[in-house]
């Protein structure tokens, strides 16, 4: 359901201080193209988007912490078995050969592809795990409400890492390698590959239950609480 | 009428979302947002210029990335290294039609794609072409959704070696095109990030 536009004038009667903000649930500026929208009449429970450009301006306010928690902590469970365990085992002419995530760095560093090596160790091992682990954090400290000061780096990490795990494109490459193999001799599925379908079940999960905008509510509070 | 947020001095901070009252505009101290403390400014600060240098780094590199081997399969002693084109071919040929488009379309298609939108966006902001700002809007969401698709190319790359490591019988070796490939996915995702759409619609203001 899209916000109404808000009309110049009638916004601004009480002066304001500097760097005062208003409550984000009545004024919001949308992210793509900085329309100013009052989303005073939208529902509890209902998205929000722009009527000018169709962005998503605000998105469900539920957050879920239990299956937040629960997805954050079978992931991290989960994890150490998918990037050590084989991914792919392949047979050619009585010889074995199998990968894992961390054994396919290790061999492109040993073969003179540090920087090579080093992305995809960011992109298939670090920011996935970090990913999990700060989405752990996050959703323990909300369930005790203890959060520590430096909460909103936790948010501003996550979110970096978010951007950089890309464990869906790596299952993507794991069906394509054992497709090209395929001619050459036999290949077979490796414990590591159940695993990693499980951390990324477990990631999309996170994604799809955590509300940053919660969280960044939840320290706003504290901030209060801190100052009073 | 169409009300921004910027006409009406606030800011949107692009860390945590806040709307922030910015300072007047002769005051001399950056504003920081009274949420997360980063710095706040009404746009993505310097965005053309960073989105250019990143873009055009990107398509230099794009070409020995396209031109050097990337790949080679050394079987029984015997293997030509193959580019990410002639990969595309043999996978084509030998019957592995499906993988070869999903390999076409991750190394070749999305980064040339996300190269021509880039651009695109670019110049309409620059030059203020009077384009439909909604279909920019849809592109650019586009290759911000598709960036990271390219990476499957080089997570192939290290399976791949890794599995097929078996001495004098089989063996798959990366090439220097694998590293001026992995340069063009970081670059063109910096420069998508650098891209601030807002810069688009505020040429309806003008
Ligand atoms: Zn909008």
């Amino acid at each position: 359901m899209p916000c109404g536009a808000a009309e110049g004038i009638l916004l601004y009667n009480n002066p304001m201080t500097e760097y005062s903000t208003f409550a984000r649930d009545s004024l919001l500026a949308c992210p793509d193209c900085d329309l100013l929208l009052q989303v005073d009449s939208v529902p509890a429970g209902s998205e929000c988007h722009c009527p000018r450009c169709d962005a998503l301006v605000h998105g469900e306010n539920t957050y879920r912490n239990d299956v937040h928690l629960a997805a954050a902590i079978s992931g991290l469970l989960l994890f150490i078995p998918a990037v050590t365990a084989p991914v792919l085992k392949f047979t050619m002419v009585g010889q074995w050969g199998s990968n894992s995530l961390l054994s396919g760095v290790w061999r492109l560093w040993t073969e003179s592809e540090q920087l090579l090596a080093l992305l995809v160790l960011l992109c298939s091992v670090l920011a996935p795990f970090f990913h999990l682990l700060l989405s752990f954090g996050i959703a323990l400290v909300l369930r005790f409400s203890r959060l520590p000061k430096t909460f909103p780096d936790w948010l501003k990490w996550h979110h970096w890492m978010q951007g950089w795990s890309m464990l869906e494109v790596y299952a993507m490459g794991i069906i394509v390698a054992y497709v090209k193999m395929l001619d050459d001799g036999d290949v077979f599925v490796g414990n590591g590959t159940y695993c990693l379908i499980g951390v990324l079940l477990s990631l999309i999960l996170c994604n799809q239950f955590f509300r940053e905008e919660f969280a960044w509510q939840r320290w706003e509070q504290r901030q209060q609480e801190l100052q009073t | 009428m169409t009300v921004t947020a910027r006409q009406q001095g606030l800011a949107r901070c692009l860390s945590c979302g806040k709307l922030c009252r910015m300072p007047e505009p002769q005051a001399k101290h950056r504003a920081h947002c009274p949420r997360c403390n980063r710095a706040v400014s009404y746009r993505q600060n310097a965005s053309l210029t960073y989105s250019w240098a990143l873009t055009i780094a990107a398509i230099a590199l794009l070409v020995p990335a396209n031109m050097l081997p990337i790949l080679t399969v050394v079987s029984f002693g015997q293997g030509d290294p193959d580019t990410i084109m002639s990969g595309v071919i043999k996978l084509w040929e030998s019957q592995l039609q499906a993988i070869a488009a999903v390999v076409f379309i991750a190394s070749v298609a999305v980064p040339v794609a996300k190269l021509v939108v880039m651009l695109l966006l670019m110049v309409v902001v620059q030059f203020k072409l009077p384009l439909s700002k909604q279909q920019c809007t849809l592109l650019y969401r586009f290759i911000h959704f598709i960036g990271r698709w390219s990476m499957l190319d080089l997570f192939m790359i290290s399976i791949l070696v890794t599995v097929v490591h078996m001495g004098n019988i089989a063996n798959v070796e990366s090439g220097p095109a694998a590293l001026a490939f992995g340069a063009v996915v970081v670059l063109t995702m910096l420069a998508a990030d650098y891209f601030d759409p807002r810069l688009l619609w505020d040429l309806e203001h003008e």
